[in-house]
C-alpha cells in the first residue's frame, strides 16, 4: 500500500517540460526601506525560486510564459506581483499583523497558518521573555487557551502540572508529550525520592530563553500523527537557528530579582495558643497545670515562618550568538541561573549550553546538528506531608520554643529543651541536611535532509535525550530521620542514588508538495520512526556514620539497602498525512499513524490512530471578499483518535519478583496478576472551531468547541484479598471532556502608542463515565469517610468526599455534620460529596502598550470555580484534637461559650469528632492574579550608533504581585500532590508561589 | 532509479531497528507464573516469601492482641490505631485489612506450591518439608485469622474466579480447616532447624497446643504442651534463667519466632515497624493499668518498660514499650507459653495443685520473674492466676485480647478499663475492601460493623 503511494508521488513529477527563459532581478525593501534578506520569491504555481540575498536583492530565471511572481516572508503580506514582461522588479513588503503567512510547525511538517485546519495553538516565547521562567512549561501559564497550568508549589525547579483540555486518564500520565527540535524529551519529576508530595522537574533542565516557537497541538486532527503517545495533547518546541543571510549577532541578556513568598500564613502567638491549649483541656476536663505546656507567657515568641524563610535572590545571565551564510547558520547559547528558594538552603542552579547548525552544501543536500546540554543542581527541602518537612513544621511549630538554645546552636531531637515528637525544629530541618540533587542533560540530534526530486525530500533524524540524575542525601544526628528514629540507628541516614535515562529515536520522513493545475494543492508526508528507551538506575543506603562529619556512604557502618535496576522500552510506527488544499478555499487532512508499544499485552501490541480534519476560508468565497472589514473567516472541524502508552511497563505480565529476603534466605513473591489483553487507553476527540480575522487583523478572534471519549482506561480493578492479589489491570474506564476556547486578540491603538490586547479564557467539564465495577474508588489523603477525593461516576476526577459540615451548636459548641443515612450516629457512611477541584473558567489576559522605546505589559491569570481543600486546616484549625501544633488565626473565632454563634468548633483536648474530615475545610479557590507587570525601554537608534550596539533594552518586571482570591490558605495555585489527577486541588502545608521583582538587560551588538 | 534509493532507504531503516528487541524488552526483576517453580530450590525461594507473610503477620497480631484489650493504647496520630485503642474500629481500618491481607496473601503461595509442586520432579521428602511448613505456616494465618475476624473464607486454590466470589465458612469448618493443616504437617518436619526462625515439628506441636487450648479441649491440649516441654526423649527447650534473654533472639525457649534484620525493617519504610510504633514515634504506648500490673506483680518483665518524664503530659503516661528493639524478632512461641498453656489445661481438668499441676507450671514462670510463687487456690482462683500470669509473661506478643475473649471474661475486664467496649468489640471487622468487591460477603460482615 505504502509502495503504491510513493509510486504515484513519483510519476507525478516528470509531467513538467522545458521552455524558453527570461532573468529578472530586483531588490525586496521594508516599508522602512531596510533591504529584507531570505524573501522566498518564486513563479506562481511553479517551483522556480530563490531566495533574496544579504542586500535584499535577488536574480531570477523564468520562463517567459510566467505571469506571476510572488514574495513571500514570515512575518510579512506576500505579494503577488504580475510581471508584464518586467526584467526588473522592486518590491516593498509590509508587516502582517495578521500572521496568516506565518508558518506553524505542526509535527513532522509545517504549515502556513492560514492553511491550518487543527486546533494549534501557538505562542511566541518573547512574550514571557521578561518573567523569570525556570522552565518552558511555565510560560505556557495562562498564555494558551485550553491549557492549564499549575505550578505545584514555590519551589524553585518544583512540579508542574501542564494539562491540555483536561484530565483524559485516571490512572496513566495525563502529561503533554513534550516535542523539542523534533526529539520527545523527558518530562515529570527527576528524583526517585519523595519529599512530601512535590516533586522536581526535568523541563526545568532546558532554558526557555533558546526557544523560537512553542506550539500546542490540542485536536486529534493536529496531534494524531504522534498516536499513541498525543492523548494528552503536545507541546512543540522549536529552539532559535541561524538565519540564511544574517549577519553574527550578539546578544546578551541578565536578570536579577528578589524573591519573597506571596503570603504567609497567620498564626497564634506564644501567649494566645497557650491560652487556647487551656481552655482546650480544661474543657476536657483535664487539669492544665499538669498537662506538661508551660504556663502562660510570653518570654518565647517564635515567628516559626520568619525563621526559615529569607528574601531570595534569582539571577539569570546569558550569551547567545547567531548568524548565518547561504550555507551555514548557526545559533550558539551559554546560560547560567542560580534560583534561590525563599526557604533556607533551597536553591536552585542551571547551566546551559545551546549549539544549533545548519549546512546546505548543496542545493538539495541540507544536515545538521542541534544540542542542548544542561547542569542542573537542586538543593531541595522537604515539605508538605513529611512530619520532619520545613515550610509545614514552621507552620505548625509551637511558638514557644525556639529553634536555638542559648548557646546558640540548633536543637536537635530529643533535647530536653524542645518540644518532644512530632515536633521537629524546622529550621535544623532546613539546614541540617543534605538534599542535593544534580542532572545532567543531552538533547541532542543530527538531520539530514535531501531533496530528491523537486519537491520531495526525505529527512532522516537520529537523536538522543540524554538525563543523569544523581541524588546525594544526608540526614545527621541533628535531624529526625538522622537523629531520632531509633529503627534508622540515630546516628545519621545517607542515600546515594543515580539514575540514567535515555531515549534514542530515529525517524525517516518523507514530505512532498505539489500543485496540479492552479486549484489543486496537495502535501503529503510519510514516515517511520523507532524509539528505545533505557532507564538504569542504582541505590545505596548507609546508616550509623561515626559522626556528623562523616556523611558520605564511604564511612556508613552499615549499608542498609543497595539495589540496581534495568528497565527497556521501545516504540515503532509508521505515520503518514494528507493535506489538499483546493483554489485556497476548500482544505482537507487526513492522518494516521500506526503505534507498535511493548508496554503492552501480545495481542494488542499494535494501535492504529487515524484522524481526518475540514476547513473552509469563507473569505476565499467571491461574496466575502467584497467585505473589507473581514480579513481571514476559517471554520474547521476534526475527529480522531490518539491514544495514551504512558502507563508502566509488563503491566501485562503475571509475575514473581524477588521480594524481601526472611531470615536470610532470599525470596520470590507474586507480583501482579497479569491481563494478556491490556492495550492503549483510546481518546475519541471531536472539535469545531473557527478563525476570524477583522479589520486588517486589529481584531482576531480563535474559538474551539471540543468533545473528547477516553476508552479503555487502565485502571486496576479492585479483587478481594481472597484472590491473593488486591487488584488486576485492565482496560475499564471511561472519561469525557468538553470544553470551549476562546481567544481574542486586538490592536486597540496602533499610532506612535501602540496598545495590545490578547484576552483568552477557557472551560473544560470532565466526567467519569465508567469506572471497574460501580464501586466508587478514594485518593487522596486519608479520612474518617475513607479519603479526600473519590472516583465515581457521573463526577469529575478530584471530586471531594467527606462530612458536610453544617456549623457549629451554639448550646454545646460541637461540630454539626449532616446525617446523611439519617441513624443518629456520626459514621463513615455520612460520607458526601463536597466539592471538586475543576474550574468553570479559567485563562488569561495581557495589554501591552508601548511608546516611543517605553513598553509595559500587564498580564493577568485568572481560575474561577475550583474549590481547594485545606488539608492543613485539620492541623492548624483541629478544635483542640492534640495539642501538639499551633493553630491559626482563625481559631480566635472558635465557640467559646453557650450561646456563641462562632464558625469554628469548640476547642476539645482528644476531641475527633469536631475535627473530622468535613467541608469546613474546603474552600473557594477562584483567584485573579496579577501575574506579572513589565515595564521596559528600548534606547533609540541614535544613542545605540554612538554606542555601537544594535540593541539595548532596560527592563523591571514583578511576577505574582497581587492576588485576589478568597481562599484562606497560603496560596489557591499549589497542589500538595504534585501531579496527580485524582487528588487534585489539596493543599496541605503546600510552600505559597513565590514573588518575584528583577532588573533585567537585553544588549545586542 | 531513485525509487529503487528512496524504498530501499525505507526497508533498510525498518529492518536495521525492528530486528532488535525494542518490542519484547524482558523484565530485569520479574519472572512469569510459569517460570517460577522448576525444581526444589526454586520451591524454597517461593516458600520464603510465605515466611515473609507470616513476618508480615507479626505486628499486626501484636497490636490486635494488645491493643484491642487493655494492655496498649493509643498515643499518635494514626487513625487505624486510635480506632483500635479507643474500641472505635471502622470496616476501612488499615490494620484490618493488612492482617486480612496476609492471610490470604500467604494462602495463595500455599496454594500455587500445592497446584505446581506435583508437575515438577522433587524427591518426596523436599516435598513433604515444603508442603508440610506451608500448611503450618497457613494454619497459623488462619488460627490468629479465624480468632480476630470469625469464621474465615477458606481458599484452597489459586483460581482468581472462584476465589474472588468465595464465601465465609462457619467458625467451626475454619477450625476444622485449621486442625486439618496441622495434622497433616505434624511428624513432617525436622526436629531442629539451623535456627528457630524456621518451622520445625515443635513449632507444630506448639501451636496444635494453643489451638486445642483454645478451643477447650484440656487434654489434647496438655498432650501437645507437655511434648513440647519434656522433647522426645531429650529437652529441646529450656527455660532461660533470666526473663530478660526469654525474649532476646534465638534464646533458649525459643520454638518458633519471626526474624528480622536490617534489611526487612528499614524505618523510613512506609510499613512502620513495630519498633517505630512502640519506640520511634511512641504512636502506641502501654496503658497505665499494664504499667500497674507489671510494677505490682510483673518483677523482671518490667524490663519491658521505660518512663521519661518529659513525655509525660495530656494523655501520655510517658511510659514506653522497649520490648522491640529496631531489628529485634517476634517471639511467635516460646516455651513459657507452653507452661502456660498446660497449666491452664491442668486446672480445666482439676489439676489444680500437687506433681505435674497447674500449680507447678505456674510457679515455674513466676519464679524466673522473680515474684512470689502462689500458694494452693480453688480452680477459679487459680484461672485467674493463670490469665494474670500470662497478661504479664506474654504481654506485647499479641495474646491479651484472644485470651479475654477465649475464657469469656473480656466484658467484665473491658467494662472496667473503658466505656466504650461493647459486644462487637470481640471481632474486628472484615475489611471494608474485601465485602464491596465480593459479593458473596456482602450480608457477611461482622455483627456491630
Amino acid at each position: 500500500m505504502n509502495k503504491i503511494i510513493l509510486l504515484l508521488l513519483l510519476i507525478s513529477f516528470q509531467l513538467f517540460a522545458q521552455e524558453n527563459q527570461m532573468v529578472i532581478s530586483g531588490k525586496v525593501t521594508g516599508i522602512d526601506g531596510d533591504p529584507l534578506p531570505g524573501v522566498n520569491i518564486f513563479i506562481k504555481n511553479t517551483t522556480t525560486g530563490t531566495i533574496s540575498e544579504f542586500d535584499g536583492n535577488y536574480q531570477l530565471s523564468v520562463p517567459e510564459s510566467s505571469e506571476i511572481m510572488v514574495f513571500s516572508f514570515i512575518g510579512y503580506t506576500s505579494i503577488e506581483e504580475p510581471i508584464n514582461n518586467r526584467s526588473i522588479i522592486n518590491v516593498v513588503m509590509t508587516e502582517d499583523t495578521r500572521q496568516l503567512e506565518e508558518i506553524i510547525v505542526t509535527g513532522y511538517s509545517s504549515q502556513k497558518k492560514a492553511d491550518v485546519i487543527g486546533a494549534i495553538s501557538s505562542l511566541n516565547p518573547a512574550v514571557v521573555k521578561d518573567m523569570p521562567l525556570t522552565g518552558l512549561d511555565q510560560a505556557l501559564q495562562g498564555q494558551v487557551s485550553g491549557v492549564s497550568v499549575t505550578q505545584s508549589s514555590g519551589t524553585p525547579g518544583g512540579g508542574i502540572m501542564v494539562r491540555i483540555r483536561g484530565n483524559s486518564s485516571i490512572s496513566s500520565s495525563n502529561r503533554p508529550l513534550y516535542i523539542v527540535d523534533g526529539i520527545p524529551v523527558r518530562d515529570g519529576g527527576l528524583s526517585t525520592r519523595s519529599f512530601g508530595g512535590q516533586n522536581d522537574n526535568a523541563l526545568a533542565t532546558l532554558n526557555p530563553n533558546d526557544i523560537e516557537s512553542i506550539e500546542i497541538l490540542k485536536d486529534a486532527s493536529a496531534k494524531a500523527i504522534y498516536g499513541s503517545r498525543a492523548a494528552n495533547g503536545v507541546v512543540i518546541i522549536t529552539t532559535k537557528r541561524g538565519k540564511v543571510g544574517a549577519p553574527t549577532t550578539f546578544e546578551i541578556d541578565v536578570q536579577r530579582g528578589i524573591i519573597d513568598p506571596t503570603n504567609t500564613i497567620e498564626v497564634l502567638n506564644g501567649r494566645e495558643l497557650l491560652q487556647l491549649q487551656r481552655e482546650a483541656l480544661i474543657n476536657a476536663g483535664e487539669d492544665p497545670n499538669n498537662a506538661g505546656i508551660p504556663g502562660v507567657t510570653d518570654a518565647i515568641d517564635t515567628d516559626w515562618q520568619k525563621e526559615v524563610m529569607r528574601q531570595a535572590i534569582v539571577q539569570q545571565y546569558q550569551l547567545s550568538t547567531r548568524g548565518g551564510s547561504e550555507k551555514t547558520q548557526f545559533y550558539l547559547s551559554a546560560s547560567y541561573r542560580d534560583e534561590e528558594g525563599v526557604m533556607l538552603n533551597n536553591d536552585f542552579k542551571r547551566g546551559t549550553v545551546t549549539t544549533n547548525i545548519d549546512h546546505q552544501p548543496s542545493k538539495r543536500l541540507s544536515f545538521g546538528l542541534n544540542m542542548n546540554l544542561a547542569r542542573t543542581k537542586n538543593n531541595r527541602v522537604k515539605g508538605d506531608n513529611f512530619l520532619d518537612g520545613v515550610y509545614n513544621a514552621a507552620l505548625t511549630s509551637l511558638p514557644y520554643y525556639q529553634p536555638y538554645d542559648e548557646e546558640g546552636s540548633l536543637y536537635a531531637p530529643g533535647d530536653a529543651g524542645y518540644a518532644g515528637f512530632p515536633n521537629f525544629n524546622p529550621v535544623a530541618q532546613a539546614i541540617e541536611p543534605r538534599f542535593d540533587t544534580y542532572a545532567s542533560r543531552l538533547i541532542g540530534g543530527i538531520y539530514g535532509k535531501y531533496e530528491i526530486i523537486p519537491n520531495l525530500y526525505f529527512t532522516t533524524k537520529f537523536s538522543l535525550d540524554y538525563t543523569s540524575t544523581i541524588e546525594d542525601q544526608f540526614e545527621p544526628t541533628t535531624t529526625a530521620i538522622g537523629g531520632f528514629l531509633q529503627s534508622v540507628g540515630q546516628q545519621g541516614y545517607g542515600i546515594y542514588s543515580t539514575t540514567e535515562s535515555s531515549a534514542i529515536l530515529n525517524s525517516n520522513v518523507f514530505t512532498y508538495n505539489t500543485a496540479i493545475g492552479d486549484q489543486h494543492e496537495i502535501g503529503a508526508l510519510l514516515g517511520s520512526e523507532f524509539i528505545s528507551r533505557t532507564s538504569r538506575s542504582g541505590s545505596t543506603v548507609g546508616i550509623l556514620f561515626p559522626s556528623d562529619n562523616f556523611t558520605y556512604l564511604a564511612s556508613s557502618g552499615l549499608i542498609l539497602d543497595g539495589s540496581s535496576f534495568l528497565v527497556n522500552s521501545g516504540l515503532i510506527s509508521f505515520f503518514s498525512e494528507v493535506n489538499y488544499k483546493y483554489r485556497s478555499k476548500y482544505l482537507a487532512k487526513v492522518s494516521v499513524r500506526y503505534d507498535g508499544s511493548s508496554r503492552f499485552g501480545e495481542d494488542r501490541k499494535f494501535g492504529l490512530f487515524p484522524a481526518f480534519s475540514l476547513g473552509w476560508r469563507l473569505t476565499e468565497e467571491e461574496i466575502f471578499k467584497g467585505l473589507k472589514w473581514l480579513d481571514d473567516f476559517k471554520i474547521r472541524g476534526s475527529y480522531g483518535l490518539t491514544g495514551n502508552e504512558q502507563i508502566g511497563n509488563f503491566q501485562y505480565l503475571a509475575t514473581w519478583g524477588a521480594t524481601t529476603a526472611y531470615n536470610g534466605v532470599p525470596a520470590v513473591g507474586p507480583a501482579t496478576l497479569g491481563n494478556p489483553n491490556l492495550g492503549w487507553e483510546q481518546n475519541a476527540e471531536f472539535d469545531i472551531g473557527a478563525d476570524i480575522a477583522f479589520f486588517e487583523g486589529r481584531l482576531q478572534v480563535i474559538y474551539d468547541y471540543y468533545y473528547n471519549v477516553t476508552t479503555n482506561l487502565l485502571l486496576s480493578e479492585s479483587l478481594p484479598f481472597t484472590t491473593g492479589f488486591g487488584s488486576v489491570l485492565g482496560n475499564l474506564g471511561e472519561v469525557t471532556n468538553e470544553g470551549m476556547e476562546l481567544t481574542i486578540s486586538t490592536v486597540n491603538i496602533d499610532k506612535d502608542l501602540k496598545w495590545n490586547t490578547q484576552f483568552n479564557i477557557s472551560t473544560n467539564r470532565n466526567l467519569v463515565q465508567k469506572l471497574a465495577t460501580d464501586e466508587p474508588q478514594f485518593s487522596g489523603y486519608s479520612t474518617f469517610t475513607n479519603s479526600t477525593h473519590i472516583i465515581t461516576t457521573g463526577k469529575p476526577l478530584g471530586t471531594f468526599w467527606g462530612l458536610e459540615y453544617l456549623g457549629v451548636d451554639p448550646g454545646t459548641g460541637d461540630a454539626i455534620y449532616f446525617d446523611k443515612n439519617n441513624d443518629g450516629q456520626l459514621t463513615a457512611d455520612d460520607g458526601t460529596f463536597i466539592g471538586d477541584a475543576q474550574a468553570d473558567f479559567f485563562g488569561g489576559f495581557t495589554n501591552t502598550l508601548t511608546y516611543k522605546g517605553i513598553d509595559v505589559s500587564v498580564f493577568f491569570q485568572y481560575s474561577y470555580g475550583n474549590e481547594m481543600i485545606n488539608f492543613g486546616n485539620t492541623t492548624l484549625l483541629n478544635s483542640g484534637e492534640d495539642i501538639n501544633n499551633n493553630q491559626s488565626r482563625e481559631a480566635l473565632k472558635r465557640w467559646k461559650k453557650e450561646g456563641d454563634l462562632a464558625s469554628i468548633p469548640k476547642y476539645e483536648f482528644g476531641n475527633t469528632d469536631n475535627n473530622r474530615f468535613s467541608s469546613r475545610f474546603v474552600e473557594d479557590a477562584s483567584y485573579l492574579r496579577l501575574k506579572n507587570v513589565t515595564i521596559g525601554y528600548t534606547f533609540k537608534q541614535q544613542v545605540l550608533a554612538k554606542l555601537r550596539l544594535r540593541n539595548l533594552r532596560l527592563y523591571a518586571s514583578g511576577t505574582n504581585i497581587w492576588t485576589l482570591t478568597n481562599y484562606s490558605g497560603a496560596d489557591p495555585e499549589v497542589n500538595s500532590l504534585d501531579g496527580s489527577t485524582t487528588a487534585q486541588g489539596l493543599d496541605l502545608y503546600t510552600f505559597p508561589q513565590v514573588k518575584t521583582v528583577l532588573v533585567g538587560l537585553n544588549l545586542g551588538f | 532509479m531513485k525509487r529503487i534509493i528512496f524504498i530501499s532507504t525505507l526497508v533498510l531503516s525498518i529492518i536495521c531497528f525492528a530486528c532488535g528487541d525494542l518490542l519484547n524488552p524482558t523484565p530485569v526483576d520479574l519472572i512469569t507464573d510459569d517460570q517460577v517453580l522448576t525444581d526444589a530450590n526454586s520451591a524454597r525461594v517461593v516458600l520464603t516469601s510465605a515466611y515473609r507473610d507470616f513476618a508480615n503477620l507479626g505486628a499486626p497480631k501484636i497490636i490486635a492482641g494488645d491493643m484491642t484489650s487493655d494492655n496498649l493504647i493509643h498515643n499518635g496520630t494514626f487513625t487505624q490505631y486510635r480506632e483500635i485503642s479507643n474500641k472505635d474500629m471502622s470496616a476501612s481500618n488499615g490494620s484490618a485489612s493488612a492482617l486480612w491481607g496476609v492471610i490470604y496473601s500467604m494462602s495463595y503461595i500455599a496454594n500455587f506450591l500445592y497446584e505446581g509442586l506435583p508437575a515438577i520432579e522433587i524427591p518426596q521428602s523436599d516435598f513433604d518439608e515444603i508442603t508440610a511448613t506451608a500448611s503450618f505456616l497457613r494454619a497459623y494465618a488462619y488460627f490468629v485469622g479465624v480468632y480476630t475476624f470469625g469464621g474465615l473464607p477458606i481458599v484452597t486454590s489459586t483460581n482468581v474466579e472462584e476465589n474472588r466470589v468465595i464465601p465465609r465458612a462457619s467458625f467451626q469448618e475454619t477450625l476444622e480447616f485449621i486442625e486439618s493443616e496441622l495434622l497433616y504437617a505434624l511428624d513432617k518436619l525436622p526436629a531442629q532447624s539451623f535456627n528457630t526462625g524456621e518451622v520445625t515439628n515443635g513449632a507444630v506441636k506448639a501451636l496444635l497446643a494453643r489451638f486445642y487450648l483454645y478451643s477447650e479441649n484440656w487434654a489434647e491440649a496438655e498432650k501437645y504442651a507437655t511434648e513440647v516441654i519434656e522433647g522426645n526423649g531429650t529437652k529441646q527447650y529450656i527455660l532461660e534463667p533470666e526473663f530478660e534473654n526469654a525474649i532476646s533472639d534465638f534464646s533458649a525457649e525459643s520454638i518458633i519466632e519471626i526474624v528480622y534484620s536490617a534489611n526487612d525493617n528499614p524505618g523510613t519504610s512506609t510499613n512502620f515497624s513495630i519498633n517505630n510504633l512502640f519506640v520511634g514515634r511512641r504512636e502506641i504506648i502501654p496503658s497505665s493499668e499494664m504499667v500497674l500490673a507489671l510494677q505490682n506483680d510483673g518483677g523482671a518483665r518490667t524490663v519491658m518498660l521505660e518512663f521519661n518524664g518529659a513525655n509525660a503530659r495530656g494523655s501520655d503516661n510517658g511510659w514506653t514499650v522497649v520490648r522491640y528493639g529496631p531489628f529485634d524478632n517476634i517471639q511467635v512461641f516460646r516455651l513459657a507459653e507452653m507452661y502456660l498453656i498446660r497449666a491452664e489445661a491442668r486446672a480445666q481438668q482439676d489439676k489444680i495443685s500437687g506433681d505435674q499441676s497447674a500449680l507447678s507450671d505456674v510457679n515455674q514462670i513466676r519464679q524466673r520473674a522473680g515474684v512470689p510463687l502462689i500458694q494452693g487456690t480453688s480452680k477459679n482462683q487459680m484461672l485467674l492466676a493463670i490469665e494474670n500470669e500470662r497478661r504479664m509473661e506474654l504481654c506485647f506478643e499479641g495474646h491479651r485480647w484472644y485470651d479475654l475473649k477465649r475464657t469469656g471474661r473480656a466484658e467484665t475486664v473491658m467494662d472496667e478499663f473503658t466505656n466504650n467496649w461493647t459486644e462487637k468489640d470481640e471481632l474486628w471487622p472484615i475489611p471494608l475492601s474485601e465485602i464491596t468487591n465480593n459479593p458473596s460477603l456482602k450480608d457477611a460482615q461482622n455483627p456491630g460493623y
